[in-house]
């Protein structure tokens, strides 16, 4: 039976920058993946944020020679209200301001993200590290692992082909076999996975240049949202939802998007065609899951239930995993000692790095999705509000300046304090935006209260901090809702 | 794109035989129904008054998501993946 250093479950970005990792630092590695070829079997949003180019410099540099690449540099959240009309467009990204945090070969990579087709990027990441001198092997399943006396010693393909190897890593998405059949953990709980459908449409190339150039698009309304992933000549529509909380067919989110006029309008001017239909698991929790490594087993990217609690994010999470995970099994192969003791290490590295940073958040953050853009009684009363607000961006009979100025801007004084004194409004914030704050744990109030207090402070400088920060506690720092059952709310 | 028809977009690798990978465990099935409304496939059918179904075609029209296995209370579904290179195939994931 032959015998490998390491065993990576997984052909995705994590398995592949684990094998490739693993093969830079000598061990003898294999990865296996299900599909005939990395990336036939995977469908994800797919954006890379900016912290590619900070992290991972010279395979981003790689990423945009890719055909499918699109540079992204902001978003449009288009605002649609019950009639599906348009109601507003909310934009961010680029600003002038001078500020360069991610600087690579001295360009400023602070706001450029990319959108690229898994089925591009996952052999991009499995040719790197065959290159390194990983072995791969493709159109294997593993779907069981040899163990003796609770440790796991290798894998089993789906032809029953024993492999043995010193540490396994399931990197192997959503519905890990390694995980479960390890032992280090049971299926998901429905709370702590999404369901993801997704079209992709064919687009035409030169059109989507000039009419989205470098966007990525997030559809808002009474229905809930949607994402729009713009590659180069197609993009994907797609939506998510908690297993626990469906209550029809998730594809009726992304059928009310295709409804929408200016949807239809968007993609005439495009040439925009259905292509293909994909649907897959997502975890989505406030903390990978309880636990992430084994005797003998480590668990990565959306196996060990780190994509991001913020936007769901984990091409990027299962890289990073992916490289602390083999530094952790490197050194316990070094020792001669693959125990669940000394494989402990990951789960320290793991918090310490910056993965570990974006769920020191995560309750807080699941909690602002859950309570906002995911609950249909709050999507259909914030179109109701951003409505009325936006009467102030552009004409209408009650602006239309006819008037002299001071009694036009008494009008808009006017209006704006009947919006904030309207009953609705006022229901609006104690039944809908009170429960996003309620998410704050004790112990990250204050620390919250500290990051954003200075920032209000020197927009309104007539306000002392102590006073907005007493303002700000007294709001939310009565609460008492504990750390555990704040999800099975 | 009112007629749109999921299976009409969905690759598969041809002639390639995918094995058995859902296993369903009718006598631990209480017809919550769960499986169905998840399933973009509908493969998975819930009569009043009668035992849930797996359709005997699953094979040639399950889009591997196992969403059936994550959401069923009472472990009556059972799924692994199809055999390796077969299934569907992803072109623009």
């Amino acid at each position: 039976m032959e015998k490998f250093d390491v065993a990576i479950v997984g052909g995705g970005p994590g398995g592949s920058y684990a094998a490739k990792t693993a093969a830079e630092k000598g061990l003898k590695t294999i990865f296996f993946e299900r599909a005939e070829v990395p990336g036939n079997k995977n469908a994800s949003g797919c954006g890379l944020g900016q912290r590619w180019w900070r992290d991972f410099p010279e395979m981003m540099e790689k990423i945009t020679q890719l055909p499918s690449y699109r540079e992204i540099n902001r978003c449009s959240f288009i605002i649609t209200d019950v009639d599906d009309r348009h109601i507003t467009t909310i934009q961010t990204g680029r600003n002038s301001l001078p500020e360069k945090r991610i600087v690579y070969k001295g360009q400023n990579r602070g706001w450029t993200g990319a959108s690229i087709y898994r089925s591009d990027l996952d052999k991009l990441l499995a040719d790197t590290a065959c290159s390194a001198g990983a072995e791969l092997r493709t159109s294997t399943l593993i779907n069981d692992l040899i163990m003796e006396n609770g440790a796991v010693k290798g894998v089993v393909t789906d032809s029953g082909e024993r492999i043995k190897a010193d540490v396994v890593i399931g990197a192997d998405g959503a519905h890990s076999a390694v995980a479960i059949k390890s032992g280090i953990r049971k299926r998901w709980k429905k709370n702590e996975v999404t369901l993801v459908p997704q079209i992709d449409f064919s687009c035409n190339e030169s059109k989507m240049d000039d009419v989205i150039g470098n966007a990525e698009w997030v559809w808002f309304g009474p229905y809930c949202g949607a994402y729009q992933v713009n590659f180069r000549d197609g993009f994907h529509l797609g939506a998510g939802q908690w297993l626990d909380v469906w209550d029809g067919k998730p594809v009726d989110l992304l059928k009310q998007v295709m409804k929408i006029p200016l949807f239809q309008s968007m993609c005439r001017s495009i040439d925009a065609k259905i292509r293909e239909f994909q649907i897959h698991l997502l975890p989505w929790m406030p903390e990978p899951g309880s636990k992430t490594y084994g005797n003998g087993v480590l668990l990565i990217g959306d196996a060990g239930g780190f994509p991001c609690p913020l936007e769901g994010e984990g091409v990027w999470h299962a890289c990073w995993t992916a490289q602390l995970a083999i530094e952790t099994a490197a050194n316990a192969i070094g020792k001669g000692d693959v125990s669940e003791k000394s494989l402990s290490v990951y789960e320290k590295l793991w918090k310490e790095s910056p993965v570990g940073k974006e769920f020191e958040y995560g309750h807080e953050y699941v909690n602002f999705w859950r309570n906002s853009a995911f609950n249909p009684e709050f999507m259909k009363k914030i179109v109701v509000l951003l409505g009325q607000l936006q009467a102030f961006n552009g004409p209408s009979l009650v602006f239309d300046w006819s008037d002299d100025h001071m009694t036009t801007f008494n009008e808009h004084l006017g209006y704006l304090l009947d919006v904030l004194a309207d009953p609705e409004i006022k229901e609006f914030g104690s039944k809908y935006l009170a429960p996003m704050g309620r998410g704050i744990s004790r112990e990250n109030m204050e620390k919250i209260a500290d990051m954003i207090v200075p920032s209000i402070a020197s927009k309104i400088k007539v306000l002392p901090q102590s006073l907005i920060k007493k303002m700000f506690m007294k709001q939310y720092g009565k609460n008492k809702v504990s750390l555990q059952g704040r999800l099975s709310n | 794109m009112d007629g749109f028809v999921i299976q009409d977009y969905v690759y598969r690798a041809k002639n390639v035989d995918t094995g058995d990978f859902i296993q369903f465990n009718e006598e631990k099935c209480d017809g919550c129904g769960m499986c169905n409304s998840v399933c973009m496939a509908n493969l998975w059918a819930v009569p009043k008054n009668n035992k849930t179904r797996l359709s005997p075609k699953y094979r040639e029209l399950c889009l591997e998501c196992a969403a059936c296995y994550a959401v069923c209370n009472q472990d009556a579904i059972d799924f692994s993946y199809p055999k390796g290179g077969s299934g569907i195939i992803i072109k623009y994931g």
